[in-house]
């Protein structure tokens, strides 16, 4: 939705009743998992440290500071997902988030993200950027384009 | 796939603590993305299984009296490596209080020795009820399913 | 407009709080954030960014924790221990830190008993009152 390098970046939601996870959360009642939200938050911020680093390291979640939910999700819903870099250094970044539905304010996210080559020493992984690789990336392009021009996607 | 993070219960003690263990196979649908090439448990969902382990406490220790139990605030979640498929991820969760209406968690998840995930959850419990009288009969569903759920795992 | 040694370190103790979600009577001077507080590399990052911001001040990492590829460095360390170089070195990049007794057994697996909470105190004290 809004794209500012190494800034900020929004990004919209849609809860739907489709989402197989609904089902069992819970029967009869379906709401977004918590969880899930903060993977949403975890998505949405990816990208903005990820792009704001080019998209040369392996970025991962490595720690969520805060996830604070103030009312629940639930289908129909239209979720606005804001994210904000508070800090960028070669090691790490941490970003701070909302996730509003309307005027309602659903949750408040903090989170930090490093570097996999700096982070996990001796465990193995693979040498190519798994997390932002060739299809992710032309997904990307496609969303923010849109986010530029501030068309929205069909 | 259904959205269930635990797969069995090995230690409960009422109102103090809970142990359950998940397998992860790679036929769980979301490691397709998570990442290609390199399939592991996103973080998310090691949070979500901390969090349906100590759920599940808290439905034994109050005798399944709310429906509905949700995360209120998680904080300190801390990822410290990688769960592959063919791993066991044991989760153990503390109860530091568990009220009526709330409760808070100190959980950490382990696959043998390793340390995979800490993290210190709050939770808050109700019945769809207690908004709305007409949702009576929801709550009652799920409180049903719940039972049955933690029988199927032996919870209780 | 000076904040004195003992606000400082109020906030300092908040900000560990915080930062690694330990309750406020565990943090007490002596207590070792590896070891007593459970802190990991993630939360020494988050640590600094939480005091830059706290405090307004700029804290290279370097200063605070040291750095990995010090630590890494066959330069300043043989056979899991820092030799003299190394030593020295360290000792110039955290003045604020007390290496009388480490200096005796220079065994990296006892660096995480340097950091505690009184060394953070006296840095930020130092930088806050330096600027």
């Amino acid at each position: 939705m809004a794209f500012e390098s190494g800034r900020r970046a929004v990004a919209i939601k849609n809860v739907s009743l489709a989402e197989e996870h609904l089902a069992d959360h819970f029967p009869g009642f379906p709401v977004m998992p918590a969880s899930l939200l903060i993977e949403a938050m975890a998505q949405t911020s990816g990208i903005l440290v990820g792009e704001a680093r080019h998209f040369q390291e392996k970025v991962i979640l490595a720690k969520v500071s805060r996830a604070l939910f103030h009312e629940l999700a639930r289908p129909g819903d239209q979720l606005r997902l804001e994210a904000v870099i508070e800090n960028l250094t070669e090691e790490a970044a941490t970003i701070s988030g909302t996730i509003r539905c309307e005027n309602r304010l659903i949750g408040e996210i903090s989170l930090m993200f490093s570097h996999i080559d700096k982070s996990q020493a001796g465990v193995e992984f693979p040498q190519e950027n798994f997390v932002f690789n060739e299809s992710f990336m032309s997904l990307l392009q496609f969303y923010l384009k849109d986010a530029q021009t501030g068309v929205p996607n069909p | 796939m259904r959205f269930i993070l635990l797969d069995k219960v090995t230690v409960l003690e009422v109102g103090r603590k809970i142990t359950a263990v998940k397998a992860l196979s790679l036929a769980e649908e979301y490691l397709a993305d998570h990442f290609p090439g390199f399939p592991v448990l996103p973080g998310v969902l090691m949070v979500e299984g901390l969090l349906q382990t100590a759920a599940m406490l808290v439905r034994v220790t109050n005798d399944f009296r709310q429906s509905m139990i949700v995360l209120q605030e998680a904080t300190n979640v801390k990822y410290k490596s990688f769960v592959k498929p063919g791993s066991l991820l044991r989760m153990e969760a503390q109860a530091k209080v568990i009220n009526e209406r709330s409760s808070t968690f100190v959980g950490a998840g382990y696959v043998d020795e390793q340390p995979i995930v800490e993290a210190r959850l709050r939770l808050r419990h109700f019945n769809l009820a207690d908004e709305n009288p007409e949702w009576a009969r929801q709550d009652e569903h799920i409180i049903q399913e719940m039972k049955r759920r933690a029988q199927l795992i032996g919870a209780c | 407009m000076t904040i004195s040694q003992e606000e400082i370190c109020t906030k300092v103790r908040e900000t560990l709080v915080d930062a690694l979600g330990v309750d406020d009577d565990e943090i007490t001077d002596d207590a070792t954030l590896m070891g007593d507080l459970g802190a990991e590399s993630i939360d020494f990052l988050d640590i600094v960014f939480r005091l830059e911001k706290a405090f307004g001040i700029k804290i290279p990492r370097e200063e605070l924790f040291p750095p990995e590829n010090l630590l890494n460095d066959p330069q300043y360390v043989t056979n899991g221990r820092l030799n003299e170089s190394g030593l020295e070195k360290l000792k110039e990049q955290m003045p604020h830190v007390d290496f009388t007794e480490f200096a005796k057994d220079p065994d990296l697996n006892k660096m995480p008993d340097l950091f505690r909470v009184k060394s953070i105190c006296d840095y930020v004290g130092n930088k806050v009152n330096a600027g």
